[in-house]
């Protein structure tokens, strides 16, 4: 059993020891109403990191993510009243269109990706900066709670955000595996050169991968507006992080190619147990980035694909 | 005058040429602009981000990129301000300690920068980037998110004494900027970044010892990024662990507005100075001729998109990731 072996396994194993770990130092963690309510409240992180999953697993990155669920809370909170429910549609849309910008940007016009999201990300920093005069937002709560209230609520016992997270995974699970655009996703974060010269579309393909990933930012942006009954330009912030983590941490490396939107619910899981274990052992939210930070170098320096690096620049 | 119009002249000229047209455009809509009481303006906003964009500028002739910026400027104020407090709260009385000991810092956070990239082969935007959170997230730590302010007038001189109306702390820039300068073109080091960035096989096969050199680049870069950070507290008399926001989106768009490629091998400290200036320009003039602040994010990512675009040379890339 070497390590070469064990690797596509180390992310769940990672899962259970920590579960177990946390477990066993706090009795309360394992009760069936905690952990739901843990994994409802990572729900929002969990589809931005689904999103992200896409720019990196072709290679790319996507650091414009926060700042569109920034973006898109403002969005929500101010279009609320005049779209309703379409107020759904638009920023699903503008996600899209943005991500889809970035792509353009990034593989038309040569710009790297972490340069081209970071500067569309700017640009969804002045939108939300301008669409809500710079204040905080808050939504009309009876008309929320109609409109948008199922995302919140609970059946049963089980947080509504988790059969959203379901239905998004199963959607992105499909488009991973049976469709053209999931097979053209793999070739390409597997090796550029090669599918291009076996005359795959990569520019397109590369462009949708970055769309998705924008799609799905404003749709954790939309939930977490929801959420919170409201919306400001730097709600979100503190979301790029642990979302770049959940995907590495789940083996989707920095490279590509491998892993996938699985994988990222798995170190999405990762994450939340993470965090609750840091809750427990008092090391306060406002200090988990660092903790997040250093779990980050070790999940990249694990996962990397060292022989796809010519130079490591 | 065929051969003036080659595309190296272009990219030479082109920030500075930039700079000037909007100086007289802005000056054109609001002659206010044109005062030395505005560029002294200017001049204090931008000597923080020129110190960080000139350390992220060894990084990226390098061809590598380094995003920790906001982490360091951060954490390297607030520890400047409690080693300030700790060692008698004013210059005279031994205060001055503190800033050998914070460039120290911000060397050693290079130097973990470095090896972290170097040694576990983790692409610089990544690894500094982990590194940048938890510089912040160390902020966070010392401070508990408060803020720690410094009162002594001798150290505040650095703003407040003023000589041909520009404070002391521009004259102070201007001599690291000058450093810097001197570290690029006439030293074994500075040649070294152009010999990794120009191509790192080809400095590999000729005997550099890579590694070392990047290792070096991300310790300087420290180096300057701490002096952001002090300066930030000369600045604003106080340091928080938000202190280094922002200055990671505006010291990469200033310095690859001024010209540097970030390809790597292309401009230099002229070109980020240039850069500099003609992202705080664009910043003051904006408010000058009463745009609203909100649109400076947007305008610089649109800024940015446009520099790397021009300078890319389309011919010599076949794909970017």
């Amino acid at each position: 059993m070497d390590l070469q072996r064990l690797k596509p396994h180390l992310p769940w194993i990672t899962l259970i020891v920590l579960v177990v770990f946390v477990g066993i130092t706090d009795s309360n963690f394992l009760k069936p109403a905690n952990l739901l309510e843990l994994a409802g409240d990572i729900v929002p992180l969990f589809i931005m990191a689904l999103g992200l999953t896409f720019a990196i697993y072709i290679g790319g990155i996507d650091l414009s993510a926060q700042s569109m669920a920034n973006m898109i809370t403002v969005v929500a909170s101010v279009y609320l009243a005049s779209l309703g429910l379409w107020v759904a549609v638009l920023c699903v849309l503008l996600g899209f269109g943005l991500g889809l910008l970035s792509g353009f940007v990034t593989t038309r016009l040569f710009v790297p990706s972490f340069i081209s999201t970071l500067a569309v990300g700017g640009v969804c920093f002045s939108v939300a900066q301008w669409l809500s005069g710079n204040r905080a937002l808050n939504m009309d709560a009876e008309q929320r709670n109609a409109l948008f209230g199922w995302m919140i609520g609970r059946t049963g016992i089980i947080p509504n955000e988790l059969f959203i997270a379901a239905g998004l995974l199963a959607l992105c699970l499909f488009i991973e595996r049976r469709t053209t655009l999931g097979r053209a996703l793999k070739a390409v974060g597997a090796g550029e050169m090669a599918a291009a010269a076996s005359g795959l579309n990569v520019t397109r393909y590369k462009m949708l991968a970055f769309a998705i990933s924008g799609a799905l930012a404003a749709v954790a942006g939309l939930l977490f507006s929801v959420k919170l009954s409201g919306g400001a330009p730097t709600i979100a912030n503190g979301f790029l992080l642990p979302a770049i983590v959940a995907v590495l941490v789940g083996g989707t490396p920095l490279t590509g190619g491998v892993g996938g939107v699985l994988n990222t619910a798995i170190g999405t899981l990762i994450v939340a147990v993470i965090r609750a274990s840091m809750l427990y052992f008092g090391v306060q939210a406002t200090q988990q980035q660092m903790v997040f930070g250093l779990v980050l170098i070790a999940a990249i320096a694990l996962t990397i694909d060292r022989s796809k690096l010519r130079t490591v620049k | 005058m065929k051969r003036l119009m080659t595309r190296e002249n272009a990219i030479r000229w082109a920030p500075m040429l930039v700079l000037i047209g909007l100086v007289i455009l802005f000056t054109a809509i609001n002659p206010a602009f044109l005062s030395q009481r505005n560029f002294a303006r200017i001049a204090i906003a931008a000597a923080p981000a020129l110190m960080v964009a000139i350390g992220v500028t060894f990084i990226i002739v390098m061809g590598s990129i380094d995003l920790s910026m906001e982490g360091t400027v951060g954490l390297t104020a607030v520890l400047f301000c409690f080693a300030f407090l700790a060692t008698g709260g004013t210059l005279a009385a031994g205060a001055w300690v503190a800033i050998p000991l914070i460039l120290l810092l911000g060397a050693l956070i290079g130097l973990v920068n470095g090896l972290v990239h170097v040694r576990l082969r983790i692409p610089s935007f990544m690894a500094s980037l982990a590194i940048g959170f938890v510089g912040t997230g160390a902020a966070v730590l010392v401070t508990g998110g408060d803020i720690v302010k410094i009162d002594d007038d001798t150290f505040r001189a650095l703003l407040t004494w003023r000589i041909a109306g520009f404070p002391l702390m521009i004259y102070v820039v201007a001599a690291l900027a000058l450093l810097a300068w001197f570290i690029q073109s006439h030293t074994t080091l500075g040649r070294n970044f152009y010999a990794v960035g120009g191509g790192e096989e080809l400095a590999h096969a000729s005997g550099l010892n890579v590694r070392r050199v990047r290792i070096m680049g991300f310790v300087l870069a420290g180096v300057f990024y701490a002096v952001a950070g002090i300066l930030q507290v000369a600045k604003l008399g106080q340091a928080e662990s938000v202190s280094g926001a922002n200055f990671m989106f505006i010291s990469i768009t200033s310095v690859v507005v001024g010209g540097v490629a970030l390809w790597g091998g292309i401009g230099g400290i002229w070109n980020t100075v240039v850069g500099v200036l003609i992202v705080n320009v664009i910043n003051n003039g904006m408010v000058v001729i009463g745009l609203p602040d909100f649109l400076q994010d947007g305008m610089l990512g649109l800024l940015v998109i446009l520099a790397v675009v021009l300078s890319t040379d389309r011919r010599s890339i076949s794909f970017v990731k």
